[in-house]
């Protein structure tokens, strides 16, 4: 650290990533020492908190794109790219003319066999849904992914109050999980694992073991499928 | 999956290493191999991220598809040329900054509200006080020049750190910070709760 320029308008305006826990290391204790000392920036970074806490409160009460949309979505580019590469490579017709492809009855195929598996995923996760016990009703879910919804391991984890989004965040990411529920009554959260963690070997356990050792984390236990 | 407290983390370092290097080993299979399925996983993890940023831009909704497929459309064809300097989020949430702002100069919306701000559409009626700043703040946001809105949507929804925020925005991290420092002092005139809390710096 060469540097410490503890001035008031350079911490200002770095007060946003002091809010979100993203703030550069080297940057970090003179912040936070100036901050200590000024009673104006310590009004300012509550004050940014606050507007984080609002703008992601925002952010949960807007629409969520439902799995479907998704995959539609995707099917949409799909066709899209399989349209191009059909029309960049030569078609070997008795002609011997290249003529571009249109929506080729491979992505048709392709398409219907989305939809199919779509349906059957859809049947899986209704039943899914209907076997929870009650317990489940003050637990919201994504939808945006279904295939780690159905099966993926999940950990029920909480966090230690004075934990900042940017933390969560990234005690999540590190470990290939994504809060799928919560809070609960007891301020617990539903994490589920995703498919790339569960490939490298993940599971609720290990995972679980992990976090409950973190500072940050005041419960982090599987939960059982 | 070795134990990392985040304090002793680099937070210039994220996304974690899980969460890029898994990335950035389905972009290798998109690169090398065109894999379908590494494609979709991909797409799959911006869907939803990228959805909700451009809602915020203003996109339209029947646009926010068609930016976003494009940007993997830059993705699929582009995925062996992305050389690793920066981080694979930022590239593809740049892409897609991008491509959004085009879709707005085609809608000829205009994210910046020049009527004045109206005061009476704010229900003061409301009893809760949450509910109440919850509506000043949205209608703040919606003040915001698209640029200063991103760069506070990218920090305090997405968590990006200042560094990140100038990769994504392609712009430096000087500006970020005067375009999250005029971001604030427009909320504050807008939301009581923050003006009360604090004065500007001198």
């Amino acid at each position: 650290m060469s540097r410490i320029p503890d001035t008031h308008a350079e911490a200002w305006a770095l007060l946003p990533w002091l809010a979100n826990g993203r703030i550069a290391p080297e940057d970090r204790e003179w912040v936070e020492a100036h901050v200590q000392a000024c009673a104006e920036c310590r009004a300012e970074l509550a004050s940014q908190r606050l507007v984080a806490s609002h703008v992601n409160r925002d952010e949960s009460a807007s629409p969520q794109p439902v799995a479907s949309e998704e995959q539609r979505s995707f099917n949409k580019l799909w066709a899209r790219i399989e349209a191009s590469e059909s029309a960049s490579a030569p078609a070997t017709g008795t002609t011997g003319v290249a003529v571009p492809v249109p929506r080729s009855s491979r992505t048709v195929r392709w398409l219907a066999a989305a939809v199919v598996v779509q349906a059957i995923g859809l049947g899986i996760l209704g039943v899914t849904l209907g076997n929870q016990d009650t317990g489940a009703n003050d637990v919201f879910e994504t939808v945006s992914n279904p295939e780690a919804r159905l099966n993926a391991p999940a950990v029920s984890i909480a966090f230690a109050p004075q934990t900042s989004m940017g933390t969560v965040n990234t005690l999540l990411t590190h470990q290939g999980l994504s809060i799928v529920g919560g809070p609960g009554s007891a301020g617990n959260y539903r994490a589920q694992l995703s498919p790339d963690a569960v490939a490298s070997g993940a599971t609720a356990d290990s995972v679980a073991a992990v976090l409950s050792k973190d500072p940050n984390v005041t419960f982090a236990q599987p939960i059982a499928r | 999956m070795p134990l990392q407290s985040v304090e002793n983390v680099n937070p210039r370092a994220i996304p974690p290493p899980h969460t890029d290097a898994t990335e950035r080993e389905l972009l290798e299979r998109i690169a090398r191999a065109k894999d379908q399925a590494a494609f979709r996983t991909l797409y799959g993890n911006y869907y939803q991220r990228l959805s909700r940023l451009l809602a915020r831009m203003s996109v339209r909704r029947e646009d926010i598809e068609e930016v976003i497929n494009d940007t993997f459309w830059v993705v699929w064809t582009k995925a062996g040329e992305f050389r690793g300097a920066s981080q694979l989020s930022t590239w593809i949430i740049g892409i897609a900054y991008r491509r959004a702002l085009n879709a707005l100069r085609r809608a000829k919306l205009r994210p910046v509200a020049d009527e004045p701000f109206d005061e009476d559409s704010i229900s003061v009626a409301s009893t809760e006080e949450e509910e109440t700043n919850q509506q000043w703040l949205s209608q703040g946001l919606e003040r915001l020049p698209v640029e200063q809105r991103m760069a506070l949507e990218l920090t305090y929804t997405l968590g990006h750190s200042c560094e990140e925020v100038a990769a994504i925005l392609d712009c430096p991290v000087n500006t970020v910070k005067t375009r999250l420092f005029r971001a604030r002092e427009t909320l504050k005139q807008v939301l009581p709760q923050l003006a009360g809390m604090s004065g500007d710096p001198s």
